[in-house]
């Protein structure tokens, strides 16, 4: 087994710069306002290639969610999480909820960006259920 | 919606060939390494040819599927095409029936090998990473979130929470493939199980089981297309000849649009696609799902059956769940599905198996599970990016 490792092209540094200093930026396309993810050289909307890398709200509520019971890395024991998220600027991002957990179903909970250490990776946005 | 150009009966299977899984898994599972995936392909592409009864020169065109290179498999199997490609199983039928009809080849071998079980292949986790060429979600990596059943998972437990299906209802795929599986001597899982097994046994990635998980084996399909004229012909003058199967009809439509974020997947369960390919395929083919006699669907993930169902219209919307555990997708149900055991218990050869498994039902050649009068097969897919379907018949 080995550690995960973040997949960054050249529209990504920026993105993770900005994760690493606590405040998860993207791109807003400067011509039809829509917001990337991932980034990427251009608007898959209107194709524009000029954006804003714009702090995001960082609101959003959880779509769906699975629990991983088989290991595939080892910077992931399980049983551990993952969540699909659609953040209130559109974007659906995969994350892990940490922190207290819903009863029930976890569809419909609304969350907040928060910053978690990851032993290999360093700083990754993760999300909690909103107080 | 434009309308696909006619690629109705172009094209004829007349040959269809495949490695024996059964020994080989028995061989691998023991630490041995009877081939490499050249070698399966080799294997299927002989039987292939005896099936079809025809000379390896013969053959103008080329398949070779996404596992193995396009110019050493040419080179092992001796063939100079007039036209050559690689493929995934669904595109490759499709492409062999573009290549006859637009007369760039008329006799075209598909051939597929893979030693995915002996050479340790990991669908997900750190080796996965390396297929960010091609897998969108593997860019979730940093969430732990990379492998193919996590993906289906994630969409599945939406969709039950929308439609109300159950986990016990999802289990009927299993259970019921499981039971076609018994009556194919090809199969890997012979023994069946039960709802009640299908409970009890372990999660992989939550709501997903174990056998909600296809295998992983090693092994090779081959199939010959011939243009459905010569093939007709060629079935009229040697009466040891098996009876062509024709493709009636192909479809074909992809969602890229926020693939990697899942949105057509988690918002529209991939719907807008299966819909638009099942358009294209029942037009093109003329028929009606009441003709349907069996369907056979990719099922790297149990899952795929009810979404594909829902998608291609054998059911209303929502109503997958109650359809499956009371209409019956058995061999002893309304509906047969993945009639050979698919991929979760006959044997995972990304697509092929199913494509020899359509053409033998309407053959009649399936024994046991044979589904009564059988005349019209109708395949389809969902994988990484694409929805392909494909009806065949006599
Ligand atoms: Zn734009």
């Amino acid at each position: 087994m080995a550690n995960s490792q973040p997949i960054i092209s050249m529209y990504d540094q920026p993105m993770w710069e900005s994760i690493r200093a606590h405040g998860w930026k993207l791109q807003q396309c400067d011509d039809c306002s829509s917001f990337r993810y991932p980034p990427a050289p251009n608007c898959p909307h209107c194709l524009s290639m000029s954006s804003t890398w714009k702090a995001l709200s960082g609101k959003g509520k959880i779509i769906s969610w699975v629990i991983f019971h088989k290991q595939y890395f080892d910077n992931f024991p399980t049983p551990y999480n993952s969540v699909a998220v659609q953040l209130d600027e559109g974007p659906i991002v995969i994350s892990n909820l940490v922190g207290e957990e819903p009863q029930g179903s976890w569809i419909g909970r609304e969350v907040e960006i928060c910053y978690g250490e990851d032993s290999a990776i360093g700083t990754v946005p993760k999300v909690r259920l909103s107080k | 919606m434009t309308t696909a150009r006619n690629l109705s009966k172009v094209g004829a299977v007349i040959g269809v060939g495949q490695s024996d899984y059964v020994s080989d898994h028995a061989r691998v599972l023991a630490g041995d390494k009877p081939h490499d995936s050249y070698g399966y392909a080799a294997i299927a592409f002989n039987k292939a040819l005896a099936d079809a009864g025809i000379e390896r020169d013969e053959i103008d065109g080329l398949i070779v599927g996404p596992t193995i290179a396009y110019e050493r498999t040419g080179e092992i199997l001796g063939i100079n095409p007039r036209w050559g490609s690689q493929a995934d199983a669904m595109l490759a039928v499709i492409e062999a029936c573009m290549a006859i009809q637009t007369g760039m080849a008329e006799v075209v071998a598909l051939v597929y090998g893979n030693d995915q079980r002996s050479a340790a292949i990991q669908y997900g986790g750190p080796e996965a990473m390396g297929g960010n060429m091609f897998l969108s979600y593997v860019y979730h990596a940093p969430w732990g979130f990379t492998s193919q059943g996590a993906l289906y998972a994630m969409m599945f437990r939406r969709f039950m929470e929308v439609t109300g299906c159950t986990e016990a209802q999802l289990g009927e795929v299993a259970v019921a493939q499981r039971l076609a599986a018994s009556l194919n001597p090809h199969a890997l899982m012979r023994k069946t199980i039960t709802i009640e097994q299908y409970m009890a046994s372990r999660y992989i990635c939550e709501p997903l089981h174990l056998f909600d998980y296809c295998l992983i084996n090693d092994g090779g399909v081959a199939l010959i297309i011939a243009e459905a004229g010569r093939a007709k012909k060629m079935a009229e003058k040697a009466a040891t000849r098996k009876k062509p199967v024709l493709v009636h009809g192909v479809g074909r439509y992809d969602l890229n649009r926020g693939a990697t974020s899942l949105e057509p997947r988690l918002l529209d369960f991939y719907r807008p696609a299966q819909e638009a390919c099942a358009e294209q395929v029942f037009n093109m083919a003329g028929v009606e799902h009441k003709d349907i006699d069996a369907v056979q669907i990719y099922d790297s993930f149990s899952c795929h059956v009810p979404l594909a169902l829902e998608g291609y219209g054998y059911c209303r919307s929502g109503d997958v769940g109650r359809f499956m555990q009371e209409d019956g997708i058995s061999l002893k149900g309304k509906l047969p599905v993945n009639t050979g055991g698919g991929h979760l218990s006959e044997t995972y050869m990304q697509g092929w198996n199913h494509q020899v498994e359509a053409v033998r039902q309407v053959r009649g050649e399936c024994g046991a599970r044979q589904v009564e009068d059988c005349r019209f097969v109708h395949y389809n897919s969902d994988v990484a990016g694409k929805a392909v379907s494909i009806i065949y018949g006599t």
